[in-house]
């Protein structure tokens, strides 16, 4: 699917190993760490592999590090800063504006029925709108169809902070056969947790016990920081488990 | 010799440290984050550059150095991908040559440039680890000018003492002049000299009116900056793809 050359930034991408698209239709799309400089030059922005994927017509350049920045759609664990009348100020990344949420902005909260939240607690939320000149704006229910689907506050638990990359692997649809993660689902068929992962680069879990929390976290710390593979993160988690 | 490590530091956004000739420089990068209101520029990323010297605190050679490596790097990052915001560069002298020379405080009169290069390199390592879009890379050289007329790369703490003229040059990655700091005496012909040496040490290709003997020498030692530069990504994109490069993975 995608072939790997290193890129610096400043380099120019030629146009030879720009994918070729079989509907001539398909625009060329172009990802993160590129730029357009007009009239066709593509020329990268960041450092690392670029990737391409011919049936998409895209391409771009993974990266791993560095601050997260807000996309849209994209779900984040937030933290609710201060609350004014009709938003909560909250705070997905530290020293930056915060993002807005309205107080409406829950599954089925009205005027009268809004959930009361205090400075400190956590939020499940995926980002609405966000672009360079604007404070982002997020959101806890589907715009379009008014469900919550699975957002909201976190109650309880613990948050754990991994790597955007990792964030972005575990928040994968095939988490195991794309994202190369068998930790969670290795846990999973000894103890019962909840997890939910935000692309900001956290992960809050929770479970039964203190124990079963901090077996979750930092086995996916671990797996972070040592870039294990899956047969290696199948046997982290049995050793771990093995000790709790 | 040249020593690189990419994000050292845990807790900042991205860093660096580079290590070479006597001086060694750790680099944090923070941003983009919020800026201050007077700091604000409505179109583009403010830059902040401050610089921790080895021992005791900043002075006016300091205040000098980050306006330097500030203008230089507004140019080298795309400012204008996130305006409104903050990208903080903080730059820590961990070793200088000028320790062995003068030990405790720095003399007023002692030269500003030699440590330059270091700076500027740890920067734009750290804006790399940071993922902070760039327009370029860059690299930079010392260099002396030795009483007979002969360039010297990398110069020890007495070469620099003994020289006639220090020169700090710093090139983009499509081998243009950046940064051009020159101290002491020399001619139009040294600094042709000079320039030529130096953006052999950083780009690596000579221009092709240059055809001074003494310089191709010893090409063959130099490893040109660029590729440390590259070499120091490869290995940080290695790290991070281990789980897609580890036999069992690949397996499945």
């Amino acid at each position: 699917m995608a072939s790997k050359t290193l890129v610096l930034p400043g380099e120019t991408i030629s146009p030879d190993i720009l994918p070729t698209p079989t509907n001539p239709n398909l625009l060329l799309k172009l990802g993160p760490g590129l730029r357009h400089v007009p009239p066709s030059t593509i020329t990268s922005t960041i450092a690392g592999p670029l990737c391409i994927d011919q049936k998409k017509n895209a391409i771009w350049v993974e990266n791993n590090s560095g601050r997260y920045i807000p996309q849209p759609n994209d779900l984040i664990i937030a933290t609710v800063h201060h609350s004014s009348t009709d938003f909560y100020s909250c705070s997905i990344t530290p020293h930056t504006t915060f993002p807005q949420l309205p107080q409406l902005a829950f599954e089925g909260a009205t005027k009268k029925t809004r959930p009361q939240l205090n400075s400190g607690s956590l939020i499940y939320a995926r980002v609405l709108t966000a672009s360079k000149h604007t404070d982002p704006e997020i959101v806890c229910y589907n715009p379009s169809t008014g469900k919550s689907e699975g957002m909201g506050e976190l109650k309880g638990g613990m948050v754990f902070d991994i790597s955007l990359g990792l964030a972005r692997r575990v928040l994968m649809a095939k988490q195991r056969e794309d994202g190369g993660i068998a930790v969670l689902e290795e846990i999973a068929e000894n103890v019962a947790f909840e997890v939910a992962v935000g692309r900001n680069g956290k992960v809050w879990v929770k479970s039964g016990g203190v124990k079963e929390t901090l077996l979750v976290g930092r086995a996916l710390q671990e797996a972070d920081v040592q870039g294990l593979g899956v047969e290696e993160q199948v046997k982290l988690v049995r050793k771990m488990i093995r000790q709790v | 010799m040249v020593n690189v490590t990419l994000s050292p530091l845990y807790r900042a956004d991205g860093s660096a440290t580079f290590t070479s000739n006597g001086y060694s420089v750790i680099a944090a990068v923070n941003g983009p984050i919020e800026v201050q209101r007077r700091d604000e520029l409505p179109e583009e990323a403010a830059i902040d550059v401050a610089i921790r010297p080895a021992a005791g605190v900043g002075g006016v050679r300091e205040r000098h150095l980050e306006s330097i490596i500030q203008n230089t790097l507004r140019h080298v990052i795309l400012v204008s991908a996130h305006p409104r915001t903050l990208i903080q560069i903080t730059l820590q002298i961990v070793a200088s040559q000028d320790d062995s020379l003068y030990p405790g405080n720095l003399p007023q009169a002692a030269s500003n440039v030699p440590v330059l290069p270091a700076l500027l390199q740890a920067s734009i390592l750290a804006l790399l680890s940071a993922s902070i879009p760039l327009s370029m890379t860059l690299t930079a050289t010392l260099i002396s000018v030795k009483e007979n007329g002969g360039v010297a790369p990398s110069p020890s703490a007495q070469d620099l003492e003994a020289a006639t003229s220090i020169h700090v040059l710093a090139f983009s990655s499509h081998g243009d002049l950046l940064v051009v700091e020159s101290e002491g005496y020399f001619t139009m012909d040294t600094w042709e000299k000079v320039y030529a040496k130096a953006r052999l040490i950083c780009h690596g290709e000579k221009e092709e009116d240059s055809e001074s003997e003494d310089l191709s020498m010893d090409t063959e030692e130099v490893t040109k900056l660029e590729d440390i530069l590259k070499d120091a990504v490869r290995q940080k994109v290695a790290a991070e793809y281990r789980w897609k490069q580890s036999p069992d993975s690949a397996a499945t």
